[in-house]
């Protein structure tokens, strides 16, 4: 899972969110190509205010969440 | 096809209005259009009504037959249609279809929502319903961040938009000042909408349209008919067409063109017989200022990558060559959801009589409406002309 990797596509920050997520914010979500050319949405976590987010950098698979979906960290 | 006319024409002034009912809105905004139509409410055989999520905000469904005993329209059908903030205009579409068919002489479309009696969190939840439930919601993804995902790659293709984008949310909140009927009538500087409460980024609060309650109606007639019942300028549909694109924003193409408005756009202009530099001015769908600099670009107004500086250079001012949103859009004449597309046919018909008082555009003889829902995955576009 370590390995599977990710490049953002596009990516937002947010810090307006519904009830369940508004103790996350800000957290971000991006939309990254995946190794197989699929693209997908997901949370990248790791993300604190002021971190640099540049549009094609890698992001790594860190884990799956409770209902399945793969979620990504930054790496650098 | 027969030729098909905007007889009449009502709307409430958009707004807060929590002790009012969906009733009240509807019965205020519909007695006006069928007032200005000068029709009897008798000769209307069937009535098309948006709305987006009264499930939800007002817990209430059903809508079309709510309506249409608001109204005191008998037993004619009543449906109601739900494409998120394209709501409305598929209500105007399939009303034009059915008269411009013959199937009808005269219909009635309209749009209603109510929404500001909710906590923010709820509005929220019921907007997000417009994106995908599967695959993006629970990740965490709300309206406004569907949205900054596209601005963020615009800016990874063509550069920065941010201040174009904030000039939009000025520009419209300067419009606004004009009309009796918006929402928001304060000045704003582009200082103010970058320095605003972030949303999503790139967006502050200021980059985001408003929470509206508000209903619009109009009599949609055959053009002989409609001729021979008004002494007010005609205004035709001479354009009107509805395209789609997926609902993810995973599985679309592009997220710096549109697919659904470039397609939608390219049909209405078809039909038309016209071409976007024959359009004298527009309303599109500004739901976020980023869509203003996409959608101007989409309608083929201004080159892919362009539109940025178009709007900087004073292009879709109100005294500019291609004045867009002089109602003050969805940004501060208000964006009531279900009712938000008849709401700029409103302002197009207003302006194509030549009745928009202190903000009449000099050149009014073409005008086109530009509605998107949700994450552009519905578009229509329709275009009317004045004779």
């Amino acid at each position: 899972m370590e390995d599977r990797k990710g490049t953002l596509y596009t990516y937002t920050v947010i810090h307006s969110a519904m009830d369940e997520f508004k103790s996350q914010v800000p957290y971000v979500v991006g939309l990254l190509e995946e190794e197989d050319g699929k693209r997908t949405v997901a949370r990248v976590e790791g993300y604190r205010i002021g971190k640099p987010i540049r549009i094609g950098m890698t992001v790594a698979c860190s884990r799956v969440d409770e209902n399945g979906r793969r979620v990504y960290r930054f790496i650098d | 096809m027969r030729r098909v006319a905007v007889l009449g024409i009502g709307e409430t002034a958009m707004g807060k209005y929590p002790e009012k009912t969906l009733r009240d809105l509807i019965l205020e905004a519909g007695t006006k259009a069928l007032a200005d139509a000068g029709m009897d409410r008798a000769e209307i055989q069937a009535l098309y009504i948006g709305n987006f999520n009264g499930s939800h905000f007002c817990r209430q469904s059903h809508v079309g037959p709510l309506a249409a005993e608001t109204l005191q329209l008998g037993l004619i059908p009543a449906v109601r249609t739900e494409g998120a903030c394209a709501s409305g205009s598929m209500a105007f579409r399939l009303g034009y279809q059915a008269v411009a068919c013959g199937i009808y002489d005269a219909v009635l479309v309209g749009g209603v929502e109510k929404m500001t009696h909710c906590q923010t969190e709820y509005v929220t939840e019921g907007l997000a319903t417009a994106a995908d439930a599967d695959l993006e919601v629970p990740v965490g993804v709300t309206f406004p961040s569907v949205f900054a995902l596209m601005a963020n790659r615009y800016f990874h293709e063509f550069g920065n938009a941010r201040d174009a984008m904030a000039w939009c949310a000025v520009q419209n909140h300067e419009n606004a000042l004009l009309n009796p009927d918006a929402q928001l009538k304060k000045r704003i500087t582009v200082e103010d909408v970058k320095n605003g409460t972030p949303i999503a980024d790139p967006f502050t609060i200021y980059d985001c349209s408003l929470v509206t309650d508000g209903a619009v109606f109009a009599v949609l007639a055959e053009s002989s008919l409609a001729r021979s019942l008004s002494r007010k300028r005609l205004v035709e549909v001479v354009g009107c067409a509805q395209a789609g694109d997926a609902i993810s924003m995973a599985s679309k193409n592009s997220l710096t063109t549109l697919a659904a408005t470039v397609k939608a756009a390219n049909e209405a202009y078809i039909m038309a017989g016209l071409k976007p530099a024959d359009i004298d001015l527009a309303e599109v769908h500004d739901c976020f200022t980023i869509t203003e600099i996409l959608n101007i670009e989409d309608l083929g107004f201004f080159a892919k990558g362009t539109g940025a500086r178009a709007i900087l250079s004073g292009a879709t001012a109100r005294d500019g060559r291609k004045p867009i949103n002089v109602s003050g859009g969805l940004k501060a004449k208000g964006h009531p959801i279900g009712a938000t597309g008849l709401s700029q046919i409103y302002e197009i018909v207003t302006q194509l009589r030549h009745e928009a008082g202190e903000r009449q555009v000099m050149k009014a003889d073409i005008g086109l409406t530009h509605n998107l829902g949700g994450s552009a995955a519905t578009c229509i576009v329709s275009i009317f002309r004045g004779r």
